[in-house]
């Protein structure tokens, strides 16, 4: 067999026979490989150390409250969702109204909420001509439109008699 | 428990790993599915990231974070991957973030200082003694070191191929890689580890 160690895809089977991934036939050819081969002989050598000292690196177990603790986070969750949602839960499950009946309740909700935006921009022209509307000018107006009056009447005499 | 259960889910699911089925029965809102994934997966995940991380309290506090993650994401879960190829690329992206964060900036002086995360060996009989207890320690604080070393992608390779005996492409999946990039992270991480731990044989 070619050295395992000359190419990087070969040294695979190397890594997978420390390991004990490798198949029965495979690792049979490779220690007859490694009996005669110094470099690979040190390659599995170095590896099996390695091997051995990961495996003495035992984990701390896991504490005894984690999953009450997951729990609890999970149930905070849940209860943010639920307080979210109770308003809508009678009309959802309890009178059993259906979907249609609660996406109708948002929309309602929408409109009413959409609609005070919507009467400032309306009187907001009104209320700015009020505000820059100075005493003269509205003396000015007035006087104006008593000269109107005047004109009209001079030239209906009679509509203007009438509406007397 | 069987290896694989019968669902309403769909055809595609018969084809699923028992966990992907559990996983759609609580996307279907059965919570003691959640329970039984949590069972089978909860010292997997917590063994890998205090490994990852070297920090029982904050390995345990991503861990939570983890399966939180797992339990939110149950309405918008499709299993598209093996389950654990998901919760692994999960928890190792936590891990990443944690130690890019610096979340262990404390994990030198830990190393250094750290008998309360040792596993309590509860052996009446065969107790070691206090030499054999050091001797042991040395060992272990040199291959944590060894792998504290590793850089990151290198070391979250090496403990899902020792530890939780992943195949490469099922690694490559985890780290959103090419299984030649794996093949080739797990060389050079063993590669390193040799240099450092061969005298240990």
């Amino acid at each position: 067999m070619r050295c395992p160690i000359e190419t990087r895809e070969n040294a695979e089977l190397l890594l997978a026979y420390c390991s004990r991934k490798l198949d029965a036939a495979s690792t049979a050819i490779l220690e007859d490989h490694i009996r005669i081969c110094p470099a690979c002989r040190e390659f599995a050598n170095g590896q099996r150390a390695v091997w051995e000292a990961l495996d003495a690196w035992e984990a701390t177990p896991v504490s005894a409250d984690f999953d009450r603790r997951l729990y609890q986070r999970i149930e905070k969750e849940v209860s943010w969702w639920d307080l979210l949602m109770r308003p809508f839960r009678p009309l959802l499950f309890r009178q059993g109204l259906p979907i249609a009946a609660a996406a109708g309740l948002l929309i309602v909700a929408g409109v009413l909420l959409e609609r005070p935006a919507a009467v400032p921009s309306a009187s907001s022209p009104v209320s700015a001509q009020v505000d820059v509307v100075a005493p003269e000018q509205a003396e000015h107006a007035l006087q104006e439109m008593e000269m109107m009056r005047e004109f009209n009447r001079l030239v209906h005499p009679d509509a203007a008699d009438s509406k007397m | 428990m069987p290896e694989r259960v019968r669902t309403d889910v769909g055809g595609a699911a018969a084809a699923l790993d028992y966990d992907a089925e559990l996983m759609l029965r609580v996307k279907e809102g059965d919570g003691a599915s959640f329970g039984v994934l949590l069972d089978k997966h909860r010292s997997s995940v917590v063994h890998f990231l205090y490994r990852m991380v070297q920090n029982h309290p904050v390995a345990e506090e991503l861990a939570q974070e983890v399966f939180l993650r797992v339990y939110r994401s149950r309405s918008t879960y499709e299993p598209t991957a093996k389950f654990t190829t998901w919760l692994f690329r999960i928890a190792t992206h936590l891990a990443l973030n944690s130690l890019r964060d610096g979340r262990n900036e404390r994990l030198q002086e830990h190393l250094d200082d750290d008998t309360s995360d040792m596993p309590v060996r509860q052996i009446s009989d065969s107790r070691p003694s206090v030499e054999q207890f050091m001797v042991y320690q040395a060992k272990l604080d040199e291959v944590r070191r060894a792998v504290a070393t590793l850089p990151e992608k290198q070391r979250a390779a090496v403990l899902m191929h020792k530890y939780d005996e992943m195949e490469y492409s099922q690694i490559a999946s985890v780290l959103s890689c090419s299984e030649s990039a794996v093949k080739s992270l797990l060389f050079r991480a063993y590669q390193t580890l040799r240099a450092r731990l061969a005298h240990m044989a």
